[in-house]
């Protein structure tokens, strides 16, 4: 690359020009090595310097023919230009290699205000979402998670449930009819039957039964299919002030910490006393709203204490144990915690809509 | 139950309580009672008018100049005349009319009487009051109105319909029409639940009241609504003679005989009464069987009794029997319908509707006023199979007092004297039984147990008493904790201890119940081992970025029973539509609805599943006959899959093909301890025959994957979809077998070889028709204990590869757990793995 100088062509042999050359080298190495720009150049000079054929190493073999007084003084002289130029070429190393890393991060750099790469997720069903936040309330509580037949009996759908044929009671409940006797069923309730049944004489029954309900309706309030979810305690000794109790710690937990529950006196066939249950309103407190329509309170539960007459079918003896139900329309919690105004859009499943949850 | 405020004021003490606050103490109650509502429409300055003289206006074809006496004191030297211009067809002189006076405000006008925070107004803006004007030469003092201008419903008589609202003769003119028409009135909506009968009459709901602020209600006074047996003895007894043929259907008939009726309009109080409840007044005959209807909760019936001929019998219908109904509607009777009739047949349908031929007209002199009780169960059918619902059928539904016909009849009978509209001449009656008050024993220790509140046994007398319930201690039981309530019959849902329980929380106010924790023994609460998996399910799709749906389980029967089951389809017997008339028996067309839907609305990504119920029946469903015993729930775990991941800018998103979903059910299968074997499917024709699989664990099929076939791809309006549906309740038995169903995933772990592996490739050349998945299973048999991994991890055709092959290229490590391994050890293992393979599958490397 370029013109290597044949220096002891130009500088006579003898001790003189051994110095001469000495310095020659330092000086033409020193200058050189300003001008190498690489690591690679500034080895290759290196090399060719002081590698096993380089120009310095060489003179370490004229050095032989030197008188044996000079040999000892050009000796000391390669040796120190040597670890001159070895610490030229180190501090050079160092600042090319320095050079080279901050090249190599500058080409390296990223815009980063590029999206990162997409992690793909799904989403729950907010029906599920809050099943499962039900669920864990009650199981925390010592309920467990109880199921059943999505199409029942008209027996365990009403007649065990104190709602006799022609009751009025039943229009409450537009039933959708497979035959006579067999309904889709129109309320979770028959799982409390089934399951007091299974498990007499054992106590405490302590459930909660999750789950599709039927009715005949349909509008931006009614699905003709929607879910609920039924609670039921029975032991000796359970008074509606336990039902109020959990109830209060349900929606506190649901609902917010500074939530207040209030019972108003209600009907259902197979309670009393019943109770409607409303819930201070989530999104003014009580002082009055048009989520609440002004009152402060919001219905979001059936309740009361199990009638004797449905312990009775259930297996037990309403003299000797008491126990409190209630059901809750999980449409009606989903729309109330997450603001949804009609509940068509929870049934069309509207991908834009899912992923929100 | 509509309940006018100025009705109930008359039996109940309302003073110093809004209309607004005793809804809410109603509500409180447990009398579940809407916002009130102002009866006025909101006019003022509008007077009635007689119409004195009407003559031709002089430039004016189409107007008429009216003298009009809207009242006034003309002794004081004024005249109470008017002149109003008026283009009215439908008025005559002597007439009674609205007149609105210069400056009356025809709709929202301010009334001192709507002013009520939180009550519900009608929102009506402002008009503009009105002025005298001079209408072609002639000044008019006012207009004339209608009901339209008004804002009022039908309260003239016929004529109003044509033009300017027309007022009884007898409506003194002068007079404010809101106060004529007693329209400063609130209503009180009351939703009664089904148990609440009683408050179906106004002077249960004074009673209610009165109960419930402290103050006692002054109902009329009858005799016989203390004896229930007294009506007898109140007249003379008719001639007439009544047959209860159909002794369930009825407990009670009876009858008052009224000779020398008049019938005409009502006077404007019980009309008013009558309109604010609902009803439209009709004539003072049918309109007081109404108001004692109102009033007493007992339906009342006039028939003609000059069109009667014979016994009144209570019977079921004959076959081939039918009845014109009041609203002019001939019906078809059957056998299990109960309906009044006389010696020629029926005169009316019990409980629902009178027949037309003997209702009371204009020219009926003699009444017989029927009142009785009907089962409410008997009437609650009828009427729904007529399609046919009155007030009365509403009130028999839910359960008529036996013990007030009477009463009711004596209430009738005073009215018509008040009314001077007819004599009551006799009374005849027919008894199957009278209900007897019921008395319930109610242990205030009892009360404790239940409510969790301690009430004094002086509070809970006291609370039965402020219902008029009789309240004495049980002698009997020697202790004075132990009441007995003598309830009356009107409050037919109190029956047992835990009723009036109830009664005692509303009238101390539910609010008095404490919140306390249950005695109970400590639980812990669980989830059955297959509502784990399913949870577990869930969150591996959706982790997996598939999205859950919740569809309706019913569905249209031709779709779904092409994917499920045809012949295990449950019908429904009333479906809202056609295309949700079957239980569905599989969860893909359902899906395969909801991915179009989103497709067509460009939400073009679409990864979505279920998991819910199918419902098969346990046989082949034959035809219109219904299941005899309840279906199958089988649960299901069902995904679509459409389209592409959205374009990224540093990673090419995946293809949501078969191989896509695979992938996730593979990883399922990993979540749950399940290994999925995949076989091609034999006779499916809604997917893709060559992409498609049957799903196996073992020896059973548990579902299907696949991409749909480009036929029916087409239907749902969607490119490629891929599908699968499997039997949760076989993949669940398999994960449990594997002892999956505890929350923590039951795992034996193992260490790793510390020795270094060794990585090899292999490319084979092979046959199409060789599946890959068979020759990595050869590999793995052939790589024996050393092959710790074999992937295929390229699979390529097109050229080089000859027409009718394909190359794999596999991924091999070996690795031992006892030594670093030879290359020759290696060279050895890859040659075995060739040479089987070549043997097996007839495959050659191939050298790249």
């Amino acid at each position: 690359m370029f013109p290597v100088p044949m220096f002891h062509d130009l500088i006579g042999k003898g001790m003189r020009g051994m110095r001469d050359r000495i310095r020659e080298i330092e000086l033409h190495v020193l200058e050189e090595l300003e001008k190498r720009l690489s690591p690679e150049d500034l080895q290759e000079l290196k090399v060719r310097t002081m590698g096993k054929k380089g120009t310095l190493t060489a003179l370490y073999k004229e050095m032989r023919d030197l008188r044996a007084e000079f040999k000892r003084e050009a000796g000391q002289m390669i040796n120190d230009v040597r670890e001159t130029l070895e610490k030229a070429f180190a501090d050079k190393e160092e600042v090319l290699s320095d050079l080279m890393l901050k090249k190599r991060l500058q080409e390296e750099t990223l815009d980063i205000s590029l999206p990162g790469l997409p992690v793909r997720r799904g989403y729950r069903h907010p029906l599920t979402l809050m099943f499962d936040e039900i669920e864990e309330i009650f199981l925390a509580m010592g309920f467990s998670v109880a199921e059943g037949p999505e199409i029942e009996t008209d027996h365990y759908n009403f007649e065990a449930l104190n709602l006799p044929k022609d009751h009025p009671a039943r229009d409450m409940q537009d039933s959708f009819f497979i035959s006579e006797e067999i309904v889709l069923r129109t309320q979770t309730s028959p799982v409390q039957v089934r399951t007091m049944q299974q498990m007499c004489p054992a106590l405490p029954v302590k459930i909660i039964a999750p789950g599709k309900v039927f009715r005949y309706d349909d509008d931006a309030t009614h699905s003709p299919m929607f879910h609920q979810v039924e609670g039921l305690l029975v032991d000796k000794g359970v008074r509606m002030s336990d039902l109020k109790g959990v109830l209060l710690l349900f929606v506190r937990q649901m609902f917010g910490e500074d939530r207040e529950i209030r019972l108003r006196p209600s009907f259902f066939p197979f309670t009393e006393p019943s109770a409607e249950v409303d819930v201070s309103c989530m999104i003014c407190g009580g002082k009055g709203c048009r989520l609440c329509k002004g009152t402060g309170w919001i219905e979001i539960l059936g309740a009361g204490m199990v009638h004797p007459r449905v312990l009775e079918i259930g297996g037990y003896d309403p003299k000797e144990v008491t126990g409190f139900a209630f059901g809750m329309g999980v449409e009606r919690v989903a729309m109330l915690k997450y603001g949804i105004e009609d509940i068509r859009l929870i049934y069309d499943n509207d991908v834009r809509f899912l992923q929100q949850f | 139950m509509r309940v006018s405020w100025n009705w109930l004021s008359s039996l109940v003490d309302l003073e110093g309580y809004t209309p607004l606050e005793l809804a809410d103490i109603l509500t409180q109650g447990g009398v579940e009672t809407g916002a009130p509502e102002y009866l006025h429409p909101g006019f003022s300055g509008v007077v009635i008018g007689r119409i004195v003289a009407a003559e031709k206006h002089p430039a004016a074809d189409t107007l008429r100049v009216c003298q009009v006496d809207v009242g006034g004191t003309p002794e004081l030297g004024g005249t109470s005349n008017r002149q109003i211009v008026t283009g009215a067809v439908n008025i005559f002189v002597g007439d009674r009319v609205p007149v609105a006076l210069p400056g009356a405000v025809l709709q929202g006008a301010v009334l001192p009487g709507a002013v009520l925070p939180g009550a519900v107004l009608p929102e009506r803006e402002r008009a503009e009051p009105v002025a005298a004007v001079e209408l072609r030469g002639v000044v008019s003092n006012g207009v004339f109105c209608s009901e339209k201008d008004l804002g009022l419903g039908s309260v003239g008589t016929e004529r109003s319909r044509d033009g300017v609202l027309i007022l009884p003769t007898d409506a003194p003119p002068g007079m404010d029409l809101g106060a004529y028409l007693e329209l400063d009135d609130w209503v009180l909506d009351l939703d009664l639940y089904p148990n609440r009968a009683d408050c179906l009459a106004m002077i249960h709901v004074a009673r209610e009241v009165g109960a419930l602020i402290g103050r006692k209600a002054v109902v009329p006074v009858l005799a016989s609504a203390d004896d229930p047996w007294a009506a007898a003895g109140l007249w003379p007894a008719s001639g007439q003679e009544i047959v209860i043929e159909a002794r369930d259907g009825s407990r009670r008939y009876s009858a008052l005989i009224v000779e020398n009726v008049a019938v005409e309009p009502s006077p404007i109080w019980l009309q008013n009464r009558l309109r604010a409840a609902g009803i439209r007044p009709i004539s003072n005959i049918v309109d007081l069987t109404n108001y004692c209807m109102l009033e007493q909760g007992q339906p009342l019936h006039a028939f003609d009794l000059d069109k009667l001929s014979g016994p009144v019998c209570v019977r079921r219908a004959r076959p081939g029997e039918r009845l014109t109904t009041l609203d002019g509607m001939e019906r078809d009777l059957s056998e299990d319908m109960l309906v009044i009739a006389d010696e020629n047949g029926p005169v009316a349908i019990a409980g629902v509707m009178g027949g037309l031929d003997t209702e009371v007209t204009e020219t009926t002199r003699r009444v017989l006023f029927e009142s009785a009780h009907f089962q409410g169960a008997g009437v609650r059918r009828t009427s729904r199979r007529l399609g046919l619902r009155s007030e009365s059928s509403l009130r028999f539904e839910k359960g008529v007092d036996a013990a007030g016909s009477g009463a009711t009849l004596e209430r009738l009978a005073g009215l018509l004297a008040e009314l001077s509209a007819g004599e009551p001449v006799g009374f005849s009656e027919q008894i199957v039984d009278i209900p007897a008050r019921s008395v319930i024993r109610l242990d205030v220790c009892r009360v404790a147990e239940v409510l969790g509140v301690a009430v004094e046994a002086e509070q809970v007398r006291e609370t039965m008493e402020r219902q008029e319930f009789a309240c004495r201690f049980r002698k009997a039981e020697g202790r004075d904790t132990v009441f007995e309530v003598e309830v009356p019959t009107y409050r037919q849902d109190l029956k047992i201890e835990e009723d009036l329980i109830e009664e005692v929380a509303r009238m101390i106010g539910y609010d008095r119940i404490p919140t306390t924790s249950p005695h109970s023994l400590q639980t812990q609460g669980t989830r059955s081992g297959e509502q784990i998996l399913r949870r577990r399910v869930r969150q591996g799709l959706v982790e997996a970025g598939m999205h859950e749906v919740v569809s309706y389980a019913f569905v249209g029967e031709k779709n779904d029973g092409a994917w499920g089951a045809a012949d295990r389809q449950i019908r429904l017997l009333n479906p809202l539509r056609d295309e949700m008339s079957v239980m569905r028996t599989s969860l893909v067309p359902g899906l395969l609805g909801i991915a179009g839907r989103n497709v067509a609305r460009q939400n073009s990504a679409v990864t979505l599943f279920e998991i819910g119920n199918v419902y098969l029946a346990r046989e082949p469903v034959v035809q219109n006959q219904p299941i005899g015993e309840l279906p199958d729930e089988v649960m299901k775990v069902a995904g679509v899959v459409c389209g592409k991941e959205v374009k990224h800018w540093g990673q090419a998103g995946a293809e949501y093909g078969f191989f896509y979903l695979k992938g996730i059910l593979e990883a399922l299968g990993v979540r749950l301890g399940v290994a999925f074997r995949w076989e091609r499917p034999v006779g499916e024709a809604l997917l893709h025959p060559g992409r498609s699989a049957d799903v196996y664990v073992g020896d059973s099929r548990v579902g299907v994957l696949g991409e749909l076939h480009p036929e029916g791809a087409a239907n749902w309006d969607l490119r490629h979809p891929v599908v699968f549906e499997l039997d949760f309740r076989m993949v669940a038995a398999a994960a449990r077998a594997n002892g999956h169903e505890l929350q923590a995933r039951t795992v034996v772990a193992k260490g790793y070889p510390r020795y270094p592996s060794v990585q090899r490739d292999l490319a084979l050349l092979t046959a199409e028709s060789v599946a890959a998945g068979d020759i990595e299973a050869g590999i793995r048999v052939l790589g024996g204990a050393l092959l710790q991994r074999a992937e295929i991890f390229d699979v390529y055709t097109g050229p080089p590869v000859p027409p009718g092959y394909k190359s794999l290229a596999f991924s091999l490590q070996y690795q031992s757990r006892e030594r670093t391994l030879t290359d020759a050890e290696v060279d050895e293992a890859n040659q075995t793995i060739l040479r089987g393979i070549q043997e097996e599958f007839g495959a050659e490397r191939r050298m790249t």
